[in-house]
C-alpha cells in the first residue's frame, strides 16, 4: 500500500514541472498526464480492500509530529471509497476532457491540482487545512471552468467567485472563533471537545461555518450560481463538478456532522431535503438540458445532505451499515449517472431537450441514457433502486415519516422531468447535430457498465444476492443483443420461452399464486400469437413483454416485501417503455409511468410502514395491531393505482387504448390483474382480524363500485373503438375490486371468476378491435358498419364475448355476475349491489352499440373490400370463445379450484351438486342455463337470418339513405352520437372532473415552479444577496 | 485591543455593501478586498493576547514561561495563508474582468443575465 | 429602492450577529494549550527564533503546501485566461525620467531585501511570502517603469517549476529521512539564532520565496498584456 500522502508529493509536482517542461515534454505531457492520474486511482485502491477485509483506519500524519500538534490526513473506508471512485471519475473526465486539452499545458495542469484537491478535502482531519483544500479545487475551477472561452463561461465563472468568495469568508469567520473557543483546528479534537462550543459565540461560529457549506453544497437557496456553472460550462467540466467536486464537499460536511447541534443538525436536514423537493419542482418548467441535469445534481446532493444529517446525527455509524451503503450507493449512483448525462450532452449540438432526440439514430447511447435517467430515477435494476428501498426503511425506522414523504415527492417530480425527456426525445422530430468521438464514449460506456456492476454489489449486500430478480433482465437483454431475428421469429421465441419458464415456475408455487401464474403466462402467451402477424424486426417489442411476463411470475415467488417492489417497478418501468414505443405522442405513457410510480411509491411506504414496525421485510406479515390502518391505506391506495380506480383513472384510457393494437389486450386484460393481485395479497396478509373487519373495506366497495359504473358510463359515449374498450376494462375491473372489498369467500371467489372472465372477453374484444383496426386503418366506430359480411368470424367472436361481457345466460358472464349478487347480498350491501347492477345495464349500452355500429347497419363503400381479420388475431380470439364455452357449460372447471383456493383462507360458503353450484341464496347449473338459453334464442336467430335480406321500408327523416349529402357525413351517422338521451340525464356524471383535477394540480406545480425559479435572476449580486439572507435565516431559525 | 474586531466586522460590513450595491465588476472585487482585510484583521485579533508581544525570539529571552508573554501564533499563520488565497482569489476575478470587458464591453453585473431561471 | 431597503436590513441583522459572536467572546488572558506548546516548544523542536515561522514552516507545512498550491493555481489560472485574450490594448505613455531611473536604481536593492527577508524567515519577521512578494514588488515598479521590457517568461517558469519541485522533495526528503512528510528536521537544526539553522526551514523559505516571487512576476507580466 503507497502512503497517501504521495498523492501531495506527486500531483503537485507533476503540476510544476509540466508547467515549465512542456516545451520538452511534447507528447510525454500525456503520457504524463494519465499516469499522475492512474496512480491517484490506484493509490486508494488497496487501502479500499484492506479496510474492506476489516483492517484498520489508518491516520498520516505531517511534518513529523502527532495531531493535533500537526496536520493529519485520514484515510478510513469512507475516504478510501469515495477516493476509489472520484479518481476513476478523474481519469474518465480527463479521457473525456482529452481534446479540449490539446495546445494548452494549463488545462492538465488545473485539472491535476483540482484532482488532488478533492483527495486532500476528503481525507484532512484540520479545519483550516480543509479550508485551503476546498481553495484549491475552487480556485482551479475558476479557470477550468473558462476552458471554452465563451462569454457565458466568464460571466458564469464571476458569480461562482463572488459565491465561492462569500464562501470562504463566512468559513474562516466560523474556523477563527472555533478555534478561539476550543484552542484546536483539529476536526477530531474540536468534536471531542464540543462542550467548549457553546453560548451565542459556539453557535453563531457554527451557523458562519454551516453557511459556507451550505453554499458550497449548492443547497437551496443559495445556488443560483451553481445552476449557471452547469448551464455554461462545457459539460465536461460540469461532470466533474457535478461528480467530483460536489461528492467530495458532502464528504467535508459529513466529517463535521458530529460538530453541528441538534437545532443546527434538524436545520441541514431541512435544507437538504427541501432542496431536493424545490429543485426538482423548479426543474419542471426547464427547457435546456444542460440547466436541467444541473436542477438534478443540485437536488441530489440536496438529497444526500438531507439524509446524511436525518440519519447519522441521532445514531452515530461506524463501520458498513445500511446508512453507510445507502449514502455510498447514493452518492456513486449520482455521480456516475450525472457525470454520464453530462458528458452525453457534449455530444449533443443543440441545448434544448428536445435537440436530444438525435439520440435515437444511436440506439447504444439512447440506451444508455435510458440507463442513467432510470438510476437517477431509482429505477431497478441501478443502485439508485435499492438505495430508494433503503431510505424507505431507514427513514421509518427511524420515525422520519414527513421527511419520507417529501423525498417521496422529490423523487415523483424528478421522474416526471426526466420521463418527459425520455418521451420528448423518442417522439419529437428527430434533429440532426451530433458529434460522437471515440474518447468521448468510452467514459460513458464505462460509467455505465460500472454502474450494472454496483447495483449487483448492492443487491448482494442489502438483500443478498438473488439470481431470479436477474433473470428476466438478463434475459431481455440477450433477445435484445440477438438483433436481427425476424420479429415472427421473436414473437415466437417469447411465446417459448415464457411457456418455458411457467413450466419451471408452476411446481413452485400453490394455491392463490398458481392462478394467478395461469393468468400471467399461459394467457398472456396466448394473446402473443396476435403478434405474429405483424412484419417486422419490432427491436424491444418483445425483450419488453418478456420482461414483464418473467417479472409478473417473479412477483408470484417474492417471499419479501423487496422482491415483490423490485419486481412490480420493473414491470412498471417495461410497461412504459412499451407503451411509449407504440404511441403517437408520448404525454400517455408518461402519464401511466407518473400515476404508476406514484402507486408504486406508497406501495414503498406501506412496505416501509410495516417495516418500521416489524423490523422484517418478509411478506408473510404486514404491520401490526396498531399500525394496521395507515398500511392498509398506503398499500390499497396503491394498488387501486394501478387498477385504475376512479379518481385516479385517468392514465388508463390512454395507455389502454393508444398503445399498440396487439399490446392492448394484454395491458388491458392481463396486467390489470396485478393491481387486483397486491389487493388480494394486502387483504390476506393484512391479518384476518383486522382486515375482515374494517371498516376501510366499505370504502374500498364503494370505490369499486363507483369505478364499474363510471368506467361503464365512460364507455357509452365514446367514438373511439379502443377507448370504449378501455373504459369497459376499467369499469369491469371495478367489479373485481368490489367483490374483493367484500372479504368473504363467496365474494373472493367472485373476484378471481370476475377476474378469468375479464380476461376471455376483454381479450377476445381488443383482439377483434385490431383485426378490425387492422382492415379498416380507423377506430372511430362510426366510420365503420356492416362488417358482418365482410368479417363474420370477428363478428361472432365479439357477439359471443359481449354476452359473456354483459353478464346475461347463458355464458360464463352470468356466472360471474350471479356469484357477485350473491355476495353482495349475502354481506347486506344492497345499495353498491342496485348500483353494480344498474352499471351492468349501462355495459348493456356500449355492447350493443359494439355490434350495432361496427358489423350492422349498411356497408360503408370505401370498406367493400375489407377482408376478414388476419388469421392470427383470429386463433387466440377462438382459443378463448372455447374457454368461454367451456366454463360456461362447466363452471365447476374454474370455479371449483378457485373456491378451494380461496377456502384457504376464508371458510366455504359455496357447495356442489354435481353441475350445480349451491349458495345460501340459491343455485346455479350452467349446463341447464346453456341449454335453455340457445333455445330461447334460436327462434329469433332463425327468424332473422331468413328476414335479414328482404327489402327495408326506408323512414322519411333517415338521412342516411336520403339524396342529401351533408358536409361531414360521418357526424349525421347513426352511430355518431349513439346515445344523446343518456348523454343528457347522465351526462354531468362524466364531466371530465378528474381529469380536470389532476390538470390543475399539474398547472399549479409548474406555475409555482415558475415562480420560485425567479428568485435566480442571473445576477451574481441577488445571488451574493441570497447567501446573506441564508445566514440571518438560519440564525434566526437557529435561536441563538 | 478586542474593539479591532470590531473595526474588522465593520470592514466586511463595508464590503459586502460594496459587494450588494455597486453595479461595476471592480468595485465588486474592491469589495471583496475589503471584506478580506476585515477578516484577516479579526483573524490576527483573536490571537491577541493583551499587553503581550510577537511570538519571535530574541536573544536573552529565557526559554520556559515564554508562553506568558507571546501572543498565539497560530492565527498570525492563518492570516498568512488566509491573505495568500485572497491575493489568488483577487487576481482571478481581476483577470475575470478583463476578460469579461473585452467580451462585452461593459463592467455593469446587471449586463451579465443571460443566464437564469 | 426596494431592494436597498432589503441590503440595508440584512446587513443591519448581518451586523447584530457579528456583534453578538464578538461580544459573546471571553477575553483569554492565556493561550491554550496547543499555542502554548508552540511556543515552549517550538524553539527546541524546530529550532526557529520565528514561532510563527515555526508553526507555518513546520508544524502547519501542510497548509504551507496548500497555500503555495493556491498561489501556483492562481498563476496557472491567470495564464490560461489570458492566453485567449482576443486584443491588446493601445500602449500607454513612456514613464517619466524619474521613474525608470529610480526604478533601475531600487530593483537590485528591492531584490536583495526580498532575498534577505526570505532568508531570515526563521529568525526575524517575514519568510517565503513576504520575501517573495518584495520581490515581485521590483518587478512591478521595473514593469510601471519600462511597459514595453519583456521579461523572459520561460526563465520565469524554469526557477518556479524549479523551485516548487524543490520545495516539494525538501518535504520528501522529510518524510524519508525525518518525521513526516514536511517534516524540516532532516538537516540539523545547527545553533539557534544563526542564519543557518533551524533544520531545513530557510531551504524551504528560499525555495518559497523564489516560486511565489516568480509567481507573482508571472501574474503581473501576464495582466500587463503586450
Amino acid at each position: 500500500m503507497v502512503e497517501p500522502i504521495y498523492l501531495f508529493i506527486i500531483l503537485p509536482v507533476a503540476a510544476f514541472l509540466m508547467g515549465s517542461l512542456h516545451q520538452h515534454l511534447n507528447r510525454w505531457q500525456v503520457f504524463i498526464f494519465f499516469t499522475v492520474l492512474l496512480f491517484s486511482f490506484y493509490l486508494p485502491i488497496p487501502w479500499l480492500i484492506h479496510l474492506l477485509k476489516g483492517g484498520s483506519t489508518a491516520q498520516v500524519f505531517t511534518a513529523g509530529f502527532l495531531p493535533p500538534i500537526s496536520i493529519n490526513l485520514q484515510i478510513g473506508i469512507e475516504e478510501a471509497f469515495l477516493m476509489t471512485i472520484i479518481n476513476l471519475l478523474g481519469i474518465m473526465g480527463a479521457f473525456y476532457l482529452l481534446h479540449h486539452f490539446r495546445g494548452t499545458v494549463y488545462g492538465p495542469i488545473l485539472y491535476l491540482v483540482f484532482i488532488m484537491g478533492l483527495n486532500g478535502i476528503i481525507m484532512t482531519r484540520d479545519l483550516f487545512n480543509l479550508f485551503v483544500f476546498m481553495e484549491i479545487t475552487s480556485i482551479s475551477l475558476y479557470s477550468l471552468i473558462t476552458l471554452s472561452g465563451s462569454s457565458e463561461n466568464l460571466t458564469a465563472g464571476f458569480k461562482y467567485i463572488i459565491a465561492s468568495g462569500i464562501a470562504s469568508i463566512l468559513f474562516l469567520i466560523g474556523t477563527i472563533y472555533l478555534y478561539y473557543l476550543t484552542g484546536t483546528l483539529n476536526i477530531d479534537v474540536m468534536i471531542a471537545s464540543g462542550y467548549k462550543i457553546v453560548g451565542p459565540a459556539g453557535s453563531i461560529a457554527l451557523i458562519m461555518l454551516l453557511s459556507a457549506i451550505i453554499v458550497e453544497l449548492k443547497q437551496f437557496p443559495v445556488n443560483g450560481w451553481a445552476l449557471d456553472i452547469y448551464t455554461a460550462s462545457d459539460p465536461g467540466i460540469a461532470a466533474i463538478i457535478a461528480g467530483g467536486s460536489s461528492s467530495a464537499m458532502f464528504f467535508a460536511a459529513y466529517k463535521l456532522l458530529p460538530l453541528w447541534s441538534p437545532s443546527l443538525s434538524s436545520i441541514i436536514a431541512g435544507i437538504g431535503i427541501m432542496t431536493y423537493v424545490l429543485m426538482n419542482l423548479m426543474g419542471l418548467k426547464q427547457v435546456k438540458a444542460n440547466r436541467l441535469l444541473g436542477y438534478s445534481s443540485i437536488a441530489q446532493i440536496g438529497l444526500l445532505v438531507g439524509l446524511s444529517a436525518l440519519l447519522l446525527h441521532s445514531t452515530p455509524v461506524t463501520g458498513l451499515t445500511t446508512i453507510w451503503i445507502i449514502l455510498g450507493g447514493l452518492l456513486i449512483n449520482h455521480l456516475l449517472a450525472k457525470a454520464g448525462l453530462f458528458w452525453i450532452s457534449g455530444l449533443i449540438k443543440g441545448e434544448s431537450l428536445s435537440s436530444w432526440s438525435v439520440l435515437r439514430k444511436y440506439p447504444s447511447l439512447l440506451f444508455i441514457f435510458a440507463c442513467l435517467l432510470m438510476a437517477l430515477a431509482g429505477l431497478p435494476p441501478f443502485p439508485g433502486f435499492w438505495v430508494k428501498w433503503n431510505i424507505a426503511m431507514q427513514l421509518a425506522q427511524h420515525k422520519q415519516f414527513l421527511w419520507l414523504g417529501f423525498i417521496m415527492l422529490g423523487t415523483l417530480l424528478e421522474a416526471v422531468y426526466f420521463f418527459r425527456w425520455f418521451g420528448l426525445i423518442m417522439k419529437s422530430e428527430l434533429t440532426t447535430g451530433i458529434r460522437v468521438r471515440i474518447s468521448s464514449l468510452l467514459p460513458i460506456f464505462t460509467g455505465t457498465f460500472l454502474m450494472f456492476f454496483i447495483s449487483l454489489t448492492m443487491m448482494n449486500l442489502l438483500s443478498g444476492f438473488n439470481f431470479n430478480m436477474l433473470l428476466p433482465i438478463l434475459i431481455a437483454t440477450l433477445i435484445f443483443a440477438l438483433k436481427l431475428i425476424p420479429g415472427k421469429l421473436k414473437a415466437l421465441m417469447t411465446i417459448f420461452i415464457i411457456m418455458f419458464y411457467f413450466y419451471f415456475l408452476l411446481p413452485e408455487l400453490s394455491g392463490l399464486y398458481r392462478l394467478f401464474a395461469i393468468i400471467f403466462f399461459p394467457l398472456s402467451a396466448l394473446f402473443m400469437i396476435a403478434a405474429m402477424n405483424k412484419p417486422g424486426y419490432r427491436n424491444g417489442y418483445f425483450e419488453l413483454l418478456i420482461l414483464i411476463v418473467l417479472s409478473l411470475g417473479n412477483l408470484l415467488t417474492s417471499h419479501t416485501s423487496l422482491q415483490f417492489f423490485y419486481s412490480w417497478e420493473v414491470i412498471t418501468v417495461a410497461t412504459y417503455l412499451i407503451i411509449l414505443r407504440g404511441v403517437k405522442r408520448f404525454d400517455t405513457a408518461l402519464l401511466y409511468l407518473v400515476f404508476s410510480l406514484a402507486g408504486a411509491l406508497m406501495i414503498l411506504a406501506g412496505f416501509s410502514y410495516s417495516y418500521a414496525v416489524t423490523g422484517s421485510t418478509f411478506l408473510g406479515i404486514l404491520g401490526s395491531s396498531n399500525s394496521q390502518i395507515t398500511i392498509y391505506i398506503l398499500l390499497v391506495g396503491g394498488f387501486l393505482i394501478k387498477t385504475g380506480a376512479v379518481g385516479v383513472h385517468i392514465w388508463l384510457p390512454g395507455a389502454y387504448a393508444e398503445t399498440e393494437d396487439d399490446f392492448s389486450p394484454i395491458i388491458s386484460a392481463i396486467l390489470s390483474k396485478t393491481g387486483i393481485l397486491g389487493l388480494l395479497l394486502v387483504l390476506l396478509l393484512m391479518g384476518k382480524s383486522f382486515a375482515a373487519n374494517t371498516e376501510l373495506n366499505t370504502i374500498l366497495g364503494w370505490i369499486g363500485v363507483l369505478t364499474a359504473f363510471l368506467g361503464a358510463l365512460f364507455a357509452i359515449f365514446q367514438e373511439d373503438l379502443k377507448y370504449m374498450l378501455a373504459y369497459s376494462s376499467m369499469g369491469q375491473v371495478g367489479y373485481i375490486v368490489l367483490a374483493l372489498a367484500l372479504y368473504s369467500h363467496l365474494g373472493w371467489t367472485a373476484a378471481l371468476y370476475l377476474a378469468f372472465n375479464h380476461i376471455f372477453f376483454k381479450g377476445i374484444l381488443f383482439l377483434a378491435a385490431a383485426g378490425i383496426i387492422q382492415r379498416l386503418g380507423t377506430r372511430k366506430m362510426y366510420e365503420m358498419g356492416g362488417l358482418i359480411n365482410r368479417m363474420p368470424l370477428s363478428f361472432l367472436a365479439v357477439l359471443i364475448s359481449i354476452i359473456a361481457l354483459s353478464g346475461v345466460p347463458p355464458l360464463s358472464g352470468f356466472g360471474s355476475k350471479w356469484l357477485l349478487y350473491n355476495a353482495l347480498l349475502e354481506k347486506e350491501w344492497y345499495l353498491q349491489a342496485a348500483l353494480a347492477f344498474f352499471a351492468s345495464t349501462v355495459a348493456f349500452l356500449y355492447c350493443f352499440r359494439l355490434i350495432h355500429s361496427i358489423f350492422l347497419g349498411q356497408e360503408k363503400t370505401r370498406f367493400r373490400q375489407v377482408k376478414e381479420a388476419s388469421l392470427w388475431f383470429l386463433i387466440p380470439q377462438y382459443v378463448l370463445i372455447a374457454l368461454i364455452m367451456l366454463i360456461s357449460l362447466f363452471p365447476n372447471i374454474i370455479i371449483e379450484p378457485i373456491a378451494q383456493v380461496m377456502a384457504d383462507f376464508i371458510p366455504a360458503t359455496l357447495s356442489w351438486e354435481g353441475n350445480t353450484l349451491m349458495s345460501s341464496l340459491g343455485y346455479w347449473n350452467g349446463n341447464v342455463i346453456m341449454i335453455i338459453t340457445m333455445g330461447v334464442f334460436m327462434i329469433p336467430l332463425i327468424g332473422l337470418l331468413l328476414r335479414v335480406r328482404s327489402m327495408q321500408k326506408v323512414k322519411q327523416f333517415n338521412i342516411v339513405y336520403a339524396a342529401e349529402r351533408p358536409d361531414k357525413p360521418e357526424t349525421t351517422h347513426v352511430a355518431h352520437n349513439f346515445f344523446p338521451h343518456y348523454q343528457k340525464a347522465l351526462g354531468f356524471l362524466v364531466t371530465p372532473l378528474v381529469s380536470k383535477f389532476w390538470a390543475a394540480v399539474s398547472e399549479w406545480c409548474h406555475t409555482i415552479a415558475g415562480v420560485l425559479r425567479n428568485i435566480y435572476t442571473g445576477n451574481g449580486q441577488t445571488y451574493a444577496l441570497h447567501i446573506v439572507f441564508m445566514v440571518v435565516l438560519i440564525y434566526i431559525l437557529a435561536g441563538v | 485591543m478586542r474593539e479591532m474586531a470590531f473595526l474588522g466586522f465593520a470592514l466586511v460590513l463595508l464590503g459586502f455593501w460594496a459587494m450588494l450595491t455597486r453595479k461595476n465588476i471592480l468595485r465588486i472585487i474592491i469589495g471583496f478586498t475589503i471584506i478580506d482585510s476585515g477578516i484577516h484583521l479579526i483573524i490576527v485579533n483573536l490571537g491577541y493576547l493583551p499587553g503581550r508581544t510577537a511570538p519571535i525570539l530574541e536573544k536573552g529571552m529565557r526559554v520556559g514561561d515564554l508562553s506568558k508573554h507571546f501572543v498565539d501564533p497560530i492565527p498570525s499563520a492563518l492570516v498568512l495563508t488566509a491573505i495568500v488565497i485572497g491575493l489568488a482569489v483577487t487576481a482571478l476575478m481581476l483577470v475575470y474582468a478583463v476578460r469579461i470587458y473585452e467580451r462585452k464591453r461593459t463592467l455593469n453585473i446587471d449586463k451579465y443575465r443571460e443566464l437564469k431561471w | 429602492m426596494a431592494k436597498y431597503f432589503v441590503i440595508i436590513i440584512l446587513l443591519i441583522l448581518l451586523f447584530l450577529i457579528f456583534w453578538n459572536l464578538q461580544k459573546n467572546t471571553a477575553p483569554r488572558n492565556r493561550l491554550d494549550l496547543l499555542s502554548s506548546r508552540y511556543i515552549d516548544q517550538g524553539p527546541r523542536e524546530v529550532g526557529s527564533a520565528n514561532l510563527v515561522t515555526a508553526v507555518v514552516v513546520a508544524y502547519r507545512g501542510f497548509d504551507t503546501l496548500g497555500e503555495v498550491i493556491v498561489l501556483f493555481l492562481a498563476a496557472t489560472g491567470v495564464g490560461f485566461l489570458m492566453q485567449k485574450r482576443q486584443k491588446a490594448y493601445p500602449k500607454s505613455n513612456p514613464a517619466s525620467e524619474i521613474l525608470r531611473t529610480g526604478s533601475d536604481v531600487l530593483l537590485p536593492v528591492i531584490i536583495l531585501t526580498g532575498t534577505y527577508i526570505f532568508l531570515h524567515g526563521h529568525l526575524t519577521p517575514g519568510g517565503g511570502f513576504q520575501g517573495g512578494v518584495v520581490i515581485a514588488s521590483g518587478f512591478l515598479l521595473q514593469f510601471l517603469a519600462r511597459p514595453e521590457s519583456r521579461i523572459k517568461v520561460r526563465k520565469l517558469h524554469f526557477i518556479e517549476s524549479i523551485s516548487g519541485f524543490f520545495y516539494v522533495l525538501s518535504g520528501l526528503a522529510g518524510l524519508i529521512l525525518a518525521g513526516g512528510f514536511l517534516d524540516s528536521r532532516f538537516l540539523p537544526l545547527g545553533k539557534w539564532g544563526e542564519l543557518i539553522s533551524a533544520g531545513a526551514i530557510p531551504l524551504i523559505y528560499s525555495f518559497i520565496g523564489l516560486k511565489v516571487g516568480s509567481e507573482l512576476v508571472g501574474i503581473l507580466n501576464n495582466l500587463k498584456g503586450d
